[in-house]
């Protein structure tokens, strides 16, 4: 998650620079070569629809990407490796984007910096299951904490989970879409308690709540 | 496992004595509604649960849709930890036992789990299998009628089973003892990163998830999970043990409560704690298969 994290973040500061005009690395040419000159690849962005995702994924992102014209809301790039990890190891890859299209987490998350809320369309596959036939509540919790954890992060910078508490309604059918919807309700100090709910694509049925602390990290220290 | 008579359909429980708008947002009765209201069968359902409001939740319904049994533990079906035991182990059974050491386990794993092993032979423990699939375990048995979901893929696997590769994504083996108690050995791989180097909070949510679903279904047929609340306490490295220690609190008005503390293998540092309730359900038998 952290991971994660840090790889919006960047994404979220060259958005804020395309905002605002020409991106650091476009004025300044030595700093775009060197930037280049390190990524041999483009990674592939997940956050994108692709043929595994539903009519009604499809839908919803069209309604976020509209919103994102006049700035307000912004779309998060999702990569399967950081770009700032330099010693990686070479199987490691960020635990939500390790299956095929479809077969597992096929989400998109958007962030509107105003409201300090994220939103999270999320269609989980057949290798999340629990309960046949059913998400698994492992999965729902994985995507929570993704969801969460990235509206504590953009006004927190580097977080970490300390309490999650989720309250299952209803379980959510496998292959169907769900929105989780993600707000910050207080920081006290290096403390921050957000809020979030799951509910189905036209907001009538609400699958489940939850709520979370995560807490500021010093950046000098080591994680362990 | 001889067949029994189901016990007749009764209106579960007296939340549905209520009128249907006074249904809690987190009761039983809202749990057990469908949640696909596109369905007619669900609409069907529906207006099933509002007639059987009105009339009350004395005897069966007549010619009505079919109503979620009240869970009854002394009933015929109600099963003992050791039927649930031996129909989840499903001893005779070619499937895939994904419960058994492979070389990407680390000596503290192999270690804690020949430890165990040793204990199913004197002090009752019980090495549970691991399928791909929870539809697996229960051969024989299926979700009642109205939680039953129309689309049925075939090629559907257990979240912590997803991951095919030896040792990238959960490798873990669980411990089941008839005093209602588990321990799970849980190794994450290098698919389950999170902060670089270290486990996903989320893939240790899905572990200790699984955990409790198992336990509280042999210890008394909990289903779903209505609850689950972690603290987490420090970050797993990829590769290395987590142990999962399980209790089952208590069993009332048809819930599970259950607990967990994870930590590392000589128990010096806490990895998390959780607590969780299920949902007590029974399952039914599947007709379809014989």
């Amino acid at each position: 998650m952290l991971r994660s994290c840090t790889a919006a973040l960047r994404t979220l500061r060259a958005l804020r620079g395309r905002r605002e005009g020409a991106s650091p690395a476009a004025r300044d040419p030595v700093l775009a070569r060197r930037w280049f000159s390190t990524e041999k690849v483009i990674p592939k962005d997940h956050a994108l629809p692709n043929p595994s995702w539903s009519k009604d994924l499809r839908l919803l992102f069209d309604q976020f990407m509209k919103k994102c014209e006049d700035g307000s809301w912004e779309r998060l790039p999702s990569y399967k490796n950081s770009k700032l990890v330099k010693e990686q190891l070479s199987q490691a890859q960020l635990f939500t984007r390790g299956y095929e299209d479809g077969l597992g987490f096929e989400y998109v998350i958007f962030y509107n910096d105003d409201e300090k809320r994220t939103v999270c369309l999320f269609q989980g596959g057949p290798y999340l299951q629990g309960v046949p036939g059913f998400l698994h509540g492992g999965a729902i919790a994985t995507m929570i904490d993704a969801t969460v954890g990235m509206c504590a992060a953009i006004p927190g910078g580097i977080v970490m989970t300390a309490n999650l508490n989720i309250n299952f309604k209803r379980p959510i059918p496998l292959c169907s879409v769900v929105v989780i919807n993600s707000q910050l309700d207080k920081i006290e100090g290096r403390k921050l308690f957000l809020s979030c709910n799951v509910r189905s694509v036209d907001e009538k049925i609400l699958y489940s709540e939850a709520t979370g602390l995560f807490i500021k990290l010093d950046p000098e220290k080591s994680l362990t | 496992m001889p067949k029994q008579h189901l016990p007749p359909p009764q209106v579960l429980g007296g939340t549905l004595d209520q009128p249907q708008g006074a249904a809690e947002k987190g009761s039983l009765a809202s749990l057990l509604q469908p949640c696909q209201p596109q369905s007619q069968r669900s609409a069907t359902i529906r207006r099933g649960f509002q007639v059987a409001a009105r009339r009350g939740h004395h005897g069966a319904l007549a010619g009505g849709p079919y109503i979620l049994p009240r869970f009854s533990p002394a009933s015929a079906f109600g099963s003992s930890t050791d039927s649930l035991v031996s129909r989840f182990c499903q001893e005779k059974t070619d499937l895939k036992n994904y419960t058994l050491p492979n070389a990407s386990w680390c000596p503290d794993m192999l270690n804690l789990y020949h430890e165990f092993l040793e204990k199913t032979k004197a002090d009752g423990w019980i090495r549970l299998p691991s399928f791909k699939s929870n539809r697996n375990h229960i051969q024989g048995l299926k979700l009642p009628l109205a939680l039953t979901v129309t689309s049925d893929k075939s090629d559907c696997r257990i979240f912590t089973r997803c991951i095919k590769m030896e040792g990238q994504g959960y490798e873990y083996g669980i411990f089941f003892h008839p005093s209602k108690k588990s321990v799970c050995l849980f190794q994450p791989g290098p698919s389950l990163e999170g902060p670089p180097r270290f486990a996903h909070g989320g893939s240790l949510a899905a572990m200790i998830d699984e955990t409790f679903s198992e336990t509280a279904y042999l210890a008394g047929e909990g289903l779903f999970t209505l609850n689950l609340s972690i603290r987490f306490k420090n970050l797993i490295r990829v590769g290395s043990l987590a142990v999962l220690n399980v209790d089952v609190e208590k069993i009332e008005d048809q819930k599970l409560y259950i607990s967990c503390v994870a930590q590392s293998a000589d128990r010096q540092t806490v990895y998390a704690k959780a607590s969780g309730t299920f949902l007590q359900l029974q399952l039914e038998e599947d007709s379809s298969q014989y």
